[in-house]
Order: structure tokens, then C-alpha cells, then sequence
């Protein structure tokens, strides 16, 4: 299956080394967002976009609001999510469980780790 | 008679007199104490009340260096991350025409061998050949070449997914600089409530972190994996269907 994935995160560094890491896992395509809103906007503009991989704390529209906003639009609310965060406390990863992500990373990640959670979710979805 | 009352009364108005002067004698010097403390205190106060305005006047300036050292080291991390791209771009390179020298080798060997085979050379030149072929060694070494390369490779992307560093820092910075400005907030209002002469229930520090806080307070850098394995077990018995009530039950 060939995915191009949508990496929503307000770190440019964060971006960075998330698509690096695909690429390292031999993907080549992404398209890029600095936060929630703007994702939502280029999922609109882009419905190549099969894959959103997003970070949680973001400005304007967080990386939680996201994935609701996604599981409530009916073009998109079936692509599948991963969440990769800081965030590791058990209530904020069964929020994210219960807005409906496909799987969840918490930072700092490896592209082992990156690797698995992808597969999984393709195996599943 | 009535006069006889009288002084009477008075006998016992003096008598209650001297029952206080006693006790004012008693009493006196811890009141003076008293008075003493207040005058060494009242100046304390007021070196308490311009020190904490001091430390309002200088939070935002605190605030700001925070700040400068996150962009500092984002700023730092993109170059770092420029320069490990461009490796990258170098390695790939190398690494091709590398892979391209070694396809050209194994032909020459092939090549080579079936020259060997054609010719019906003398002892001297196939002691020659041998020889030749001894010092003729690049193809023996490309693989450990292209191991190089590999391992470069790995140490590269491992010097990127350390970089991850900088992401977790801003946010922890972010939440100092959020607490730092929460103790602004309760310093200015205590300076006001002191100036007003009055304690009010506001100036106790009670810090908390807003819901729409773009940091996480609680984000780590750390190697182990702990986090990752929760995530791993919530997310593996979500998928089982067996959380649900775990979940209703934390957020009913």
C-alpha cells in the first residue's frame, strides 16, 4: 500500500526528523503541517492524503481536537491516526484512545518504533 | 452613712487601681517588647514589599531569556539538521557510485576469468595473473566499504533522533515560563493586597496548568520505554475491546 502521510507538528524540528525517519523506512511521500487547522486544510485541498501522523500540544487546534474533527467529518473520519507525543501519562493516552486514534507514540520515538505502529495500523485498517 | 459609703467605694476604686498598677508593672515591658518588635518589623516589611516588586519588575526579563534559549536552540538544531541531511545526501552518493564500482568489478572478474580460460598463456604469465590478481583488491573491500557506509548511515539518523531533544526541552522550558509568569501574576497581587493593608485568599500560590497549554509540564527525554509500554498495553487491550469500561469509568 503506498501511503503518503499528513506529519502535523508546530516544531519545524519535529517535522523534520518524522519525515526523515519514513524516508529512512523508505517512504517518500508527505505533505506538512504546523497545527491542526491547517492540517484539516490541506486534507481538504489533498485527498491523496491516506495517513495523518500528529503531535497533541499544538496552537490554534490541538492534536486531540484534530483527531475528533477527523472522526467527525465524513470524507475523512476513516484514515488512520497516529499520535506522537510527549504525552505519556495513562489519562492523556486513553483520551487519545477514546477520540479514536489508531495507535499512539510517545516521544522520543525511534523509526523501529515509528515502523511497527504504521504496520499495525495498515494490517488493521 | 452615706459619706462612709462613699469611701468606701473609693477605698476599693483605688485598691482596683493599684491591682492594675501591679499588673501594669507586670505587663508593661512585654508590651513594650511588643512595640519594639513592630518597629523593627514595619522596616522589614517594607524591604519584603519592594523586594517582591523588584522580583515582578524582573520576571518578564526572566521570561524572555527562556524564551531566547529556546529559539537558540531550535535555531541550532535546524543547522544541525541541515548538516546531517547533507551527510546523508553525500553517503547516499558515495554509496551509489560505490554500488556502481563494485557492478563494474564483478564484470572485470567474470571478464577476467573468462580470459584465463581463452588463453593458453605460459608459467610466467599466469605467476603474472596471480600476482595481478593479489594486488587487484577493491573488489575484496567493497563490502566493507558499503558496511562503513551503512554504519554512517545509522549513526547519522541516530544523531537526528536525538535532535528530538530540542522538542522536549521547548516544551519543558515553555512550561518554566508559564509557571514563572502564574508567580508574576500572585507577586502583583500580593504587592497590591499589601499596599491595601489586607490579605485576600487570591495571594496564595496556587499554579496550574491551563487546558489549552500548547507544552506538556510532564514531557521527558528519556531512554526508557515505560511510557511507550503503557501505550503499548492500552492501545493493544483498546483494540480488544476490553478498556471500554476503563475508559467510561475515567471520564464518566
Amino acid at each position: 500500500m503506498d501511503l503518503k502521510f499528513l506529519v502535523v507538528d508546530d516544531s519545524v524540528t519535529m517535522r523534520r526528523i518524522v519525515i526523515n525517519s519514513l524516508k529512512s523506512l523508505s517512504y517518500s511521500d508527505f505533505v506538512e503541517a504546523g497545527d491542526g487547522k491547517e492540517a484539516l486544510e490541506k486534507l481538504g485541498a489533498d485527498n491523496t492524503i491516506n495517513f495523518v501522523i500528529t503531535d497533541w500540544n499544538m496552537p490554534v487546534l490541538s492534536g486531540l481536537e484534530l483527531v475528533k474533527a477527523i472522526r467527525s467529518n465524513e470524507t475523512f473520519n476513516k484514515l488512520p491516526i497516529l499520535m506522537v507525543t510527549t504525552r505519556g501519562v495513562k489519562e492523556d493516552i486513553l483520551e487519545a484512545l477514546q477520540a479514536r486514534v489508531n495507535n499512539y507514540v510517545v516521544k522520543p520515538f525511534t523509526p523501529q518504533i515509528l515502523k511497527e505502529k504504521i504496520d499495525q495500523i495498515v494490517q488493521i485498517v | 452613712m452615706k459619706q462612709l459609703n462613699s469611701m468606701a467605694d473609693l477605698f476599693n476604686r483605688l485598691n482596683d487601681l493599684k491591682v492594675a498598677f501591679s499588673y501594669g508593672e507586670k505587663y508593661i515591658p512585654i508590651i513594650q517588647s511588643i512595640i519594639d518588635f513592630m518597629k523593627q518589623t514595619v522596616p522589614l516589611l517594607e524591604t519584603i514589599n519592594t523586594s517582591i516588586s523588584d522580583t515582578a519588575v524582573k520576571i518578564p526579563k526572566a521570561k524572555d531569556q527562556i524564551n531566547n534559549v529556546s529559539s537558540a536552540t531550535e535555531l541550532a538544531t535546524t543547522e544541525i539538521l541541515d548538516i546531517v541531511d547533507s551527510i546523508s545526501l553525500e553517503i547516499e552518493k558515495i554509496e551509489t557510485d560505490v554500488k556502481s564500482i563494485q557492478k563494474m568489478e564483478d564484470e572485470k572478474k567474470k571478464i577476467w576469468g573468462q580470459i584465463k580460460e581463452s588463453i593458453n598463456a605460459s608459467p610466467e604469465v599466469i605467476e603474472l595473473i596471480e600476482k595481478y590478481e593479489k594486488l587487484d583488491m577493491i573488489r575484496e573491500e567493497i563490502p566493507k566499504i558499503l558496511n562503513v557506509f551503512q554504519k554512517t548511515r545509522n549513526d547519522v539518523n541516530n544523531i537526528t533522533l536525538s535532535l528530538q531533544v530540542q522538542d522536549i526541552t521547548s516544551q519543558q522550558l515553555a512550561a518554566v515560563n508559564h509557571l514563572i509568569e502564574s508567580v508574576r501574576e500572585k507577586l502583583s497581587s500580593l504587592i497590591q493586597n499589601l499596599n491595601e493593608s489586607e490579605t485576600k485568599e487570591s495571594s496564595i500560590l496556587n499554579i496550574s496548568i491551563p487546558k489549552g497549554a500548547t507544552f506538556d509540564p510532564n514531557a521527558e527525554y528519556t531512554k526508557s520505554t515505560e511510557k511507550q509500554d503503557v501505550a503499548d498495553s492500552l492501545v493493544s487491550s483498546s483494540l480488544n475491546k476490553t478498556t471500554q469500561d476503563e475508559i467510561d469509568k475515567l471520564f464518566s
